[in-house]
């Protein structure tokens, strides 16, 4: 393992070991600007850390493990866009308050939606919207904002509308805003999977805990075969989804083969959230076990940053592509 | 990557160009298959591309991680044949023996082994598959030999080895995997008899094999006289984990054959069979990461317990997925019986793909068997009580 992996882990489960840990969303959100996470992939010289997305995708699968609330991963693209676009007069001054964990949010969607689906615009500062033309960051006054119900109470998600003379800061146009619309897909599709990814893993430890812990016919559940084989199919996929992560965040991806890891690891997710209720019996169906916040959390992971068919079908095609570039 | 690599993998794509077996798929016997193996494999030792998983002091020995990968994508890109005959002797007998064997038994073996010594695995047996520990074939000391009878069966072509992997009963005390011992038998002793087995699909891939009273020299025996069981393992931990890598990136570049099933059928804009295509792509990719991860794993010595068994179940499950969706694309065509291709996982004759598939599902440890390891010794959930009888039954 590497050092950097080992230190942005050690942090992370010392400050949120679980996912009661990061319940309350304030808290958290002062943590996780605390532990200096909004740095991480931010160039050394304009005041990050420059660990890129591979420091980032290690902080991804935290964020997912415990649960943590808020608006982390938005804030996230607002300073990839900031680091990433063209620089202007405020930029610095911008990102700083960012990188200290003033909220600036974005939209959690992709392909022009990014009105919907906008993480905690009413405490935000800032907002990224994203055009195929223009990428740029309006300040909050200039937007109204409404809030939309989740399933997932881990994320609060509006719909927000842009009133025409609103204060903008322009960050890339035309063929600038189509390179770094791709790159915030591609940043935004890897935040999921790692999301994804991190939530899984907990997922399946809590039903292993569960499976260990309660018996039935006079016997721990985790002795029944029929249970062992399937809590073996969601170990092997998480596994193989850990692979797939490992080796695709240790690249510079296009938005295509982050989508591709997006949908992988966020149906590897669905699928393992899918199982744990059943395996959980009548009590993963009560608020008072915390599998459903895993279950809500991996359907919403789903639905982000294009859904499956978007990406399968995407994948389908390059795929026809590739074997006829072969023939 | 690095310019050395890219050089590699210039050197061999341009030796694959001149020397790739191109006929092999024609091969219309299992006979002529394994000629064409023969030939190929002397090939690739020349070249020394045959073993780069072995160590550095064989030739074609010693390749990195990077190196292997380059290796299996560019036979892969070539369409050449995949090592199906020297496959025990290569992975299974260089592993029990590198592991296991004494330096005596690595010089006369292994050497033989890139000279073409083809070997045979004689572990399963009709009553003892998955319970491997139930075997009963008996072998008996006699002075500086043991005495074998008994009987193997799925033994992958046996009927072409010069040499098997055998593990026979030596005691029937205290525990099953006790009485366990392993031996090296030349398939040339007098009282071996050797029955190739029809498959579903048209292949004779396996065999079984019948010994009476064979006589084995005592030093072809690897490991003390009872810890065949712990040799086993060895040998089996080698099918299960390494050779993934290159199976994986096969089924990776015969993805093409899925693709051009689309096309060939009028689909190739059918936008729910591309999401269908795309889903098998992503979940490959998937896959060859993980084979991946586990070579590495296996080369800096940091692999544990169930890992092997985790890349294993995922290739078998996936190369199910593979010929499933190629069997749902060519339709009733499909259903039309055509000769088969010897030795290839991935051909396109989907029919024979889905039925070849099973050998991964169920050799080598069955995805049940899998599975259980997975639960058992990786999450750590509790075995069955141990004992089961006809008395409990009743
Ligand atoms: C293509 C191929 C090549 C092979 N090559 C060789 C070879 O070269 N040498 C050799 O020695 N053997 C070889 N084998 C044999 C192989 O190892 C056995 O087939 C395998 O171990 C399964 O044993 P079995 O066939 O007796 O099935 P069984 O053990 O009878 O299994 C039947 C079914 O029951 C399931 N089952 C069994 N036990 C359990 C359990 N505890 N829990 C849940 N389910 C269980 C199995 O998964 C399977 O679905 C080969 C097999 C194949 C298919």
């Amino acid at each position: 393992m590497s050092e950097m992996r080992q230190t942005l882990e050690d942090s992370a489960r010392k400050v949120f070991p679980n996912w009661e840990a990061a319940r309350d969303a304030s808290d958290a959100w002062a943590q996780v600007a605390q532990l200096g996470w909004f740095m991480v992939g931010v160039p050394e010289k304009i005041g990050g850390l420059g660990l890129g997305d591979e420091g980032l995708a290690i902080i991804f699968a935290e964020l997912g493990r415990a649960l943590v609330p808020g608006p982390v991963l938005t804030q996230f693209l607002v300073i990839e866009a900031l680091v990433a676009g063209a620089p202007f007069e405020e930029r610095d001054g911008l990102l700083e308050r960012a990188m200290s964990g003033e909220i600036m949010t974005a939209s959690l969607a992709i392909g022009g939606r990014s009105s919907e689906a906008v993480m905690d615009a009413d405490k935000a500062s800032h907002i990224l919207l994203r055009r195929e033309d223009v990428v740029a960051l309006i300040s909050q006054d200039g937007a109204q904002v409404k809030a939309r119900e989740t399933w997932d109470v881990s994320r609060r998600l509006f719909d927000v509308a842009v009133v025409d003379d609103a204060q903008r800061y322009v960050v890339a146009r035309g063929q600038k805003a189509a390179q770094l619309n791709d790159r915030l897909d591609t940043l935004l599709c890897i935040a999921l999977a790692g999301d994804a990814l991190g939530g899984a893993r907990a997922a399946l430890g809590l039903t292993l805990d569960h499976l260990k812990g309660r018996s039935q016919f006079d016997r721990p559940l985790a002795m029944f075969q029929a249970l062992k084989h399937r809590v073996a199919d969601l170990k092997m996929m998480i596994d193989t989804a850990d692979a797939f992560y490992a080796d695709r965040t240790s690249q510079s991806l296009t938005a295509l083969e982050a989508g591709e890891l997006k949908n992988f690891c966020c149906a590897v997710y669905r699928d393992t959230v899918e199982d744990a209720i059943q395996l959980h019996g009548g009590v993963g169906l009560t608020t008072e076990y915390a599998i459903h916040r895993f279950f809500k959390r991996a359907f919403l992971n789903c639905a982000l940053g294009g859904d499956a068919d978007y990406w399968n079908e995407r994948a389908g095609r390059a795929a026809m592509a590739e074997s006829q570039a072969k023939a | 990557m690095s310019t050395d690599l890219q050089d590699f993998r210039a050197e061999i794509r341009q030796w694959l160009d001149r020397e790739a077996p191109t006929d092999w798929r024609s091969a219309a016997t299992h006979d002529a298959f394994v000629e064409s193996q023969r030939a190929w494999f002397r090939k690739l030792v020349a070249a020394g591309y045959a073993v780069p998983h072995w160590p550095e002091r064989w030739p074609g020995g010693g390749r990195t991680l990077l190196e292997q990968k380059i290796i299996y994508e560019e036979l892969s890109r070539a369409d050449a044949p995949r090592l199906l005959l020297p496959f025990v002797s290569t992975y299974h007998a260089y592993a029990t023996i590198g592991e296991c064997g004494t330096q005596e038994q690595q010089e006369r073996y292994l050497h033989a082994i890139l000279d073409g010594e083809t070997w045979c695995q004689g572990f399963s047996e009709p009553n003892a598959g998955s319970d491997l520990a139930a075997i009963r074939t008996k072998a008996v000391r006699d002075g500086d030999h043991y005495v074998v009878t008994g009987q193997k069966i799925w033994s992958t072509m046996a009927q072409y080895a010069d040499m098997c992997l055998l593990l026979v009963r030596t005691s029937t005390e205290g525990a099953k995997q006790a009485g366990m011992t392993y031996l090296l038998m030349d398939m040339d002793s007098p009282g071996v008899t050797v029955r190739p087995i029809h498959q579903i699909q048209g292949d004779e891939e396996f065999a079984e094999i019948f010994l009476d009273e064979v006589r084995v020299p005592v030093d072809q025996r690897v490991g003390a006289e009872g810890a065949g069981w712990a040799v086993a393992q060895a040998t089996l931990a080698s099918e299960r984990g390494l050779t993934l890598m290159e199976l994986s990136y096969r089924m990776r570049g015969a993805l093409t054959r899925i693709a051009r099933q689309l096309t060939e059928v009028g689909r190739a804009d059918d936008r729910g069979a591309l999401r269908d295509l795309g889903a098998l792509k992503i979940r490959i990719d998937a896959v060859c990461a993980l084979a991946d991860q586990f070579l590495r794993k296996r080369m800096n010595d940091e692999e544990q317990i169930g890992d092997a068994s985790i890349v294993k179940l995922a290739y078998a499950r996936c190369l199910r997925a593979y010929a499933d969706l190629g069997v749902r694309f060519a339709g009733l065509d499909g259903q039309f019986h055509a000769p088969i291709t010897f030795g290839d996982l991935n051909s396109g004759n989907w029919m024979a793909d889905f039925m070849n598939s099973y050998a991964w599902t169920i050799a080598g440890g069955s995805d049940e068997v899998q599975r259980n390891i997975i639960a058992e010794r990786m999450l750590g959930m509790p075995r069955e009580p141990k004992s089961w009888t006809a008395e409990v039954a009743a």
